[in-house]
């Protein structure tokens, strides 16, 4: 474990020396203050719509960061020839897929938890404590966490053999897709039939159900809580999900052969 | 007999557009602890995929590697090795200091020990002046000098070089030279590839010579090579033929040989 946690502090310092973090976080406090002080058609003063707005920025920019920082961290130690004097060192593969990308999540998580709360101070402040319900964030946020978590499996799966921009073009249409049309899937698996449905039905089953870990509207509307069954089992489904995903992320990097032209 | 290194009919081939290419074709060899050799050849002879092979990066397609006796792809027999890559780099973001910490702990060093060692290694490539500026600050000659260090962070047994004077200027490759005696007056086994053969005839007990991923020479300098002949001399001979060697400008030591009987150079 000490040399999981090893590779994991490369990525943490990587990404506060290089400031993407900050950059992201200064953006949201900019829009979140201009959404409050400015008053936009008149909805300024409305706690729901700084709730809606800043929640979809918050998942947006945790979305950004966690496919940019997954997708980097393997290819750029290739590129940079880091990966030679790292794996001559008693580190397996597996440790080091392991460790780079509980690096990627762990960043993320702690930039969304800043942006989370960034949010909740202004909704705060605008709302007073009642504007927030507790539990529903504490699940909306743990959930979110887990979104967070098979992205940067995704993420990383694809850099182990692709150049780090086509891993991470792959990793936004596969999650965006994932998130707009597998809820939309339902009725069109109803109207398919034949090799069409068997189709349709394989794809519905085999991308990430992102939809589900989803508590924005929740939150923003304040419809309470989920109850314990159905939240362990969303966490369970998206902790199997990363598992598998890194499962795969291993085998295709284990007997990989490095060069450092392919990816320059 | 413990071997560091034991590499036996090693075979590998890369798939290159419709074809194979075969890097290394049945390379065996052998050296002994405490030895110091030089890995030489031209390039593309297959010299870094050996080394590759030996440090687990790449499988081969059929023989094995040993390093202290134990198969090359485990990761525990990593453990007793210090390695530095052709063209080193490493995370610019980290100070050198902080790099060390980062390798030694990958060694599972304790902390008492890891910081009096890290002490150590900065004072041994010397660069302990810079140790707490970001590797990014650094020249080339240190960037070279810090790579070495954290390939010595654990105190290894087995050293291995992959052209470890590459781009550097005369004084820092006097400094990898030197360093390379110490290690080999202190009795670690050093491997290393280089193209400076003037420098792998000072600091080697033995050459393997390596051309088209075969071993086509290998012993003590002194027994590959006549009397007034020099390894370049004897390298050109054995790998591109006698008209290369015809080709060949006189090295240093021959020049000084030729005025010795009389010879214009």
């Amino acid at each position: 474990m000490t040399k999981v946690l090893c590779i994991t502090r490369i990525v943490w310092l990587d990404m506060l020396r290089r400031k993407d973090v900050y950059v992201l976080l200064i953006l949201l406090g900019a829009l979140l203050t201009a959404l409050v002080s400015l008053n936009i058609f008149g909805l300024g003063g409305l706690v729901v719509y700084v709730k809606d707005v800043g929640l979809l920025a918050t998942w947006g920019f945790g979305w950004i960061l966690a496919v940019h920082i997954a997708c980097r961290c393997l290819p750029q130690e290739e590129q940079r020839g880091t990966i030679y004097a790292l794996l001559a060192k008693p580190v397996t593969r597996l440790q080091l897929v392991v460790g780079k990308w509980l690096g990627a999540w762990s960043v993320t998580c702690a930039a969304t938890l800043a942006f989370y709360a960034l949010l909740t101070a202004m909704v705060v402040f605008q709302g007073g404590t009642a504007a927030l319900d507790g539990a529903v964030l504490i699940q909306g946020v743990l959930l979110h966490g887990a979104v967070l978590a098979i992205l940067c499996a995704l993420g990383l799966l694809f850099s182990t053999r692709m150049h780090q921009d086509a891993a991470a073009t792959l990793t936004y249409v596969l999650s965006f897709a994932a998130f707009i049309i597998l809820p939309r899937m339902p009725g069109l698996m109803a109207r398919a039939s034949g090799w069409h449905g068997t189709l349709v039905s394989i794809v519905y089953h085999l991308l990430p159900h992102f939809e589900i870990f989803d508590m924005r509207k929740r939150m923003v509307h304040d419809w309470g809580a989920v109850n314990g069954a159905t939240f362990l089992t969303v966490l369970l489904y998206g902790a199997v999900y990363t598992a598998l995903l890194l499962a795969i992320a291993w085998l295709a990097f284990r007997k990989k052969r490095f060069s450092r032209e392919n990816l320059a | 007999m413990e071997f560091a290194i034991e590499i036996d009919n090693l075979n590998v081939r890369f798939p290159a557009r419709g074809s194979t290419v075969q890097a290394l074709d049945g390379l065996s060899l052998r050296v002994g602890l405490g030895e110091a050799v030089g890995f030489i050849g031209p390039n593309g002879a297959g010299k870094t995929t050996a080394i590759h092979v030996l440090l687990g990066f790449i499988e081969p397609s059929s023989g094995h590697a040993k390093i202290f006796g134990q198969d090359s792809r485990q990761s525990v027999a990593r453990e007793r090795i210090g390695y530095l890559p052709e063209h080193p780099d490493t995370y610019r973001f980290l100070t050198g200091r902080e790099l060390l910490r980062m390798a030694g702990k990958l060694f599972l060093m304790k902390e008492k020990n890891l910081r009096e060692r890290i002490d150590a290694v900065l004072r041994l490539v010397d660069i302990e002046q810079a140790a707490d500026r970001r590797i990014g600050t650094y020249s080339k000659g240190m960037l070279q000098r810090i790579c070495l260090a954290q390939a010595l962070i654990n105190n290894p047994d087995l050293v291995i070089l992959d052209e470890p004077t590459g781009g550097l200027d005369p004084l820092g490759r006097m400094d990898i030279r030197k360093l390379i005696a110490r290690l080999r007056d202190e009795g670690k086994t050093v491997f290393f590839s280089s193209h400076e053969l003037s420098e792998v005839e000072l600091v080697c007990d033995r050459v393997a010579m390596l051309a088209r991923g075969r071993l086509v020479a290998e012993g003590p300098v002194t027994d590959l090579v006549a009397p007034g002949e020099s390894l370049e001399r004897f390298f050109l001979r054995t790998v591109a033929g006698p008209q290369s060697e015809q080709r060949a400008t006189p090295t240093s030591r021959e020049m000084g040989n030729r005025k010795q009987k009389g010879h214009r150079p």
